[in-house]
């Protein structure tokens, strides 16, 4: 005999999370299965970053750029969620709000800050556009080949090995049941019900929620849905701990840069930058080629960077789509069975958690997510 | 600068000394590379000049191997740490002593990174006084420095006896021994009859030394727990079997803990070798054939990298590596290795069963931890909250549990806490199935320079060729 839920999510990663927690508090029963510990592929490797302003368009290697403007109403979205996060949670979660630079260096780059500038205007993000010398005043650590930087102060960073684990401790608080090593085998509808087997439970529900990062192809095929999604891995790099020096996130608008400290003192330094290998069945292997570009840009543009010590490097996978877009909606044809994914979704995280739950219970998204959706990526 | 060598040995202790001074005479060329600044390893270290001068030299033997190999034309890099290997797979780098970077590629590589000590956390083992043996067996060596005035030896395993025995040469007052187990039962006299094992009767000279100096070995006894202010000053001994009530209470200035040795594997993974867990240990170790080869062609492991079992043991599976890495590079029969070696190893295997196995050692102390000990001295991370998070969210698994609490995310990047905090997990959950069993190894091996990693990203923006 199966058990039954309103909603089985799954993988437990910050959407999982996000999304267990959001169904379960308006009262529904919430069954989440991960293959194997909670949080621990892209949501804990992730770099953590709050994007506000604009996001960079390309990461080293990837192949489409992404309509980054198309992003700003769904970041002004998030950011506006994640305010209110840890009160929400009842629990720190590093949550800093300390703002952020991103730079250029050449006249293209200066070009494109101001282009962002505006579309930021336009979604209602308070953004700035500094020369390179008030870039410098402004933080002082900046170095001489930043031409110019646009400020946002809601830019930020909050502990990734936080914030799953939160929501998923606020998820089980409100009675969600969460089963890690627990590897989903296979899915199957019947009389509008569907009915998920995972490690040695089935368990049977009206909505399931693919978020399963890398895995989300994988686990859609065990349904029949056929999506097109291209998992990479990507790697990030931290400093020893060193003494407060720096509380702005600053980032590259050509280049992969993304460079904070963070609550313990380690200065992470990531962008983006390719691993040696995805593996998806063990751990990925970092690229030591990615760790020199990563970290002589790094110094390029924060030139103290080249008196600490760098401690560890780490790779993690990334739930890329072929257009580089989020991926979130309900499957055509598959009533009841939703995806979420694709990059930036750490940022996203409060917010598809939030979409996820109005598709469960069939309400209108928060948001336009019109052309997100998976219709796009169906083979 | 790219340095090309026939083969390239990685650590300059008796294992990748005898290696290269082998390697080296049948006319190839070789590299050995080692951090410290300079050649003998832990066992052969060389002491300064200045103390070599007044209190000679405690360990010639060291000081000759290191002038033959020398002498045979093997490129010594002293100071250098090996932090990493280029996406390659094969090309080492490194860090000269001024902090410059050295590519390096071998046709042959030999891993002779030796080992790290065992150890398992109590309360108070973060005081300023409390080290491990071999860190007081290394300032009595190089420097001619007493680790403490009056200090107790504490954890298991033969090699407290001989630190005790250089710390009562130093005028040290030993005020005794804690062993954790019971291998003196029948009199440490008594041992030396046991027929062949050198090492026996090599502990059981020590063992007449500490007699004679009247030192105490208290055995089937561990650390409760240690006290002191800005440093330990006190140490509180209690029965291995029952290791929360406390027995004997005895001042300190200094107290010197250590379980053994656990092989220095970080290189060997990064470098894509199979490495098992070793049931006992819990240790990641190199799965390699008698003559030291691993999974991978052209690596070999030799020494205590390749499983703990002494100098001598080390010293002949260099040289059993070497004669191995020479008949594939020039073509030459090797001689079979195999029966000095099983002979060697059936003599540690003797004298470690006289020892508590590590495994068996956490499952007794690990119980009765408390919850505030610092499991993780790095980030300051309690046994409480490794439990807490183990048995919980991470659901038994040993990597999450360190996303979570921190644990093994320090600069040692887990060496001293690696081995506890595994035990504290397993002890909180059943492993799941998918779980690792030790920290993975990761870029850089150690902590390196940025400074470092920018000249070399400008060389390999520059000069990089095809190998």
């Amino acid at each position: 005999m199966s058990a039954t839920a309103d909603v089985i999510v799954v993988g437990a990663g910050v959407l999982g999370a996000a999304a267990a927690y959001r169904i379960a508090r308006a009262g529904h029963r919430v069954r989440v299965f991960d293959r194997s510990a909670p949080g621990r592929e892209g949501s804990g490797t992730t770099a953590g970053n709050l994007h506000v302003q604009a996001v960079h368009t390309r990461r080293p290697g990837q192949a489409v750029p992404l309509d980054s403007a198309r992003f700003l109403p769904l970041q002004r979205a998030a950011s506006d969620l994640w305010a209110g996060l840890e009160e929400e949670l009842e629990t720190s979660v590093e949550l800093r709000r300390g703002g952020g630079f991103t730079v250029a260096e050449t006249p293209g780059q200066c070009r494109e800050l101001h282009d962002k500038h505006r579309w930021e205007a336009d979604a209602g993000i308070k953004t700035e556009v500094l020369d390179g010398d008030a870039a410098r005043a402004a933080l002082p650590l900046l170095g001489p080949t930043v031409a110019a930087a646009s400020w946002c102060e809601l830019d930020g960073y909050a502990n990734p090995l936080k914030v799953t684990p939160a929501y998923l401790a606020a998820a089980i608080r409100y009675g969600a049941e969460v089963t890690p090593f627990a590897p989903v085998r296979g899915i199957t509808r019947d009389a509008g019900i569907w009915r998920v087997t995972a490690g040695a439970h089935t368990v049977e529900a009206p909505v399931v929620i693919d978020v399963a990062g890398p895995w989300l192809g994988e686990v859609a095929a065990l349904a029949g849905i056929r999506l097109r999604m291209t998992p990479v891995a990507i790697q990030m790099h931290a400093t020893v701990r060193v003494p407060p020096v720096m509380s702005h996130l600053v980032q590259h608008i050509g280049e992969g840069l993304s460079v904070k400290q963070v609550t313990a003192g380690n200065v992470l330094i990531g962008g983006g930058w390719p691993a040696r290998t995805l593996d998806l069945a063990g751990r990925s292997a970092t690229s030591t080629a990615s760790l020199l570009g990563n970290v002589a840009l790094a110094v390029r543009i924060l030139p103290f960077l080249t008196r600490l010590r760098l401690l560890r490097a780490w790779a993690g996978p990334l739930a890329a789509t072929p257009d580089e877009m989020p991926l979130i909606g309900e499957v055509p044809g598959a009533p009841g069975f939703l995806v979420a994914g694709g990059t930036y979704a750490f940022t996203f995280g409060p917010l598809w958690g939030e979409t996820l739950r109005r598709l469960a219970e069939g309400a209108p998204p928060p948001v336009d997510i019109s052309d997100l959706g998976p219709e796009r990526l169906l083979t | 600068m790219i340095v090309e060598r026939d083969v390239l040995v990685v650590g300059g202790g008796p294992a990748g000394l005898t290696a290269a001074l082998r390697l080296a005479q049948a006319g190839l060329t070789v590299t050995v590379l080692d951090e410290q600044a300079e050649l003998g390893g832990q066992y052969y270290r060389r002491p300064a000049p200045e103390v070599a001068a007044l209190w000679g030299d405690h360990r010639p033997e060291g000081r000759r191997l290191v002038e033959r190999v020398r002498a045979a034309g093997v490129e010594c890099r002293t100071g250098h740490l090996v932090w990493g290997v280029a996406d390659d797979g094969r090309t080492l780098l490194a860090a000269d002593p001024a902090g410059r970077p050295v590519r390096l590629r071998g046709r042959h590589l030999l891993l002779a990174t030796g080992a790290y000590e065992r150890a398992i956390p109590f309360p108070g083992w973060q005081l300023p006084g409390v080290t491990t043996p071999g860190f007081a067996q290394h300032l009595a060596a190089a420097d001619h420095t007493p680790i403490g005035d009056r200090v107790v030896l504490a954890g298991s395993g033969p090699f407290l006896l001989p630190v005790a025995c250089t710390l009562l040469a130093l005028g040290v007052r030993v005020a005794g021994i804690a062993e954790a187990g019971t291998p003196y039962r029948a009199g440490l006299r008594a041992l030396g009859a046991v027929r062949h094992p050198a090492r026996l009767r090599e502990l059981a000279g020590y063992g007449a030394r500490l007699a004679r100096a009247r030192v105490p070995i208290w055995q089937g006894t561990v650390v409760l727990r240690a006290d002191g202010g800005d440093r330990v000053s006190a140490v509180t001994l209690a029965a291995t079997a029952r290791p929360a009530v406390p027995v004997r209470t005895v001042e300190v200035d200094a107290l010197c803990v250590g379980y053994g040795f656990r092989p220095q594997t970080d290189l060997v993974r990064l470098l894509g070798c199979a490495v098992r867990a070793d049931a006992a240990t819990g240790d990641a170790v190199p799965v390699t054939d008698p003559a030291g080869r691993t999974s991978r062609e052209d690596v070999h492991v030799a020494g205590e990298a390749a499983g703990i079992g002494g100098v001598h043991l080390a010293t002949a599976r260099g040289r059993a590596a070497a004669d191995d890495i020479l008949a594939r590079l020039t073509g030459r029969p090797a001689p079979r290795p195999a029966r000095r070696i099983r002979r060697l190893a059936r003599f540690a295997a003797l004298t470690e069963a006289l020892y508590p196995s590590p495994a068996d050692l956490l499952a007794t102390l690990l119980p009765a931890l408390p919850e505030h000990t610092m499991a993780c001295r790095c980030e300051a991370v309690t046994a409480g909250e490794v439990r807490a998070v183990a048995a919980g969210p991470a659901a038994g698994d040993l990597n999450a549990t360190k996303a979570w609490t921190r644990a093994g995310m320090g600069p040692c990047q887990g060496r001293a806490c690696g081995f506890a905090v595994a035990g504290l997990v397993r002890e909180a959950a059943p492993a799941p199935a998918a779980a690792t069993p030790v920290f993975p190894a990761r870029t850089p091996v150690r902590p390196v320079e940025i400074a470092t990693l920018l000249d070399l990203a400008a060389e390999d923006a520059g000069t990089d060729g095809p190998a």
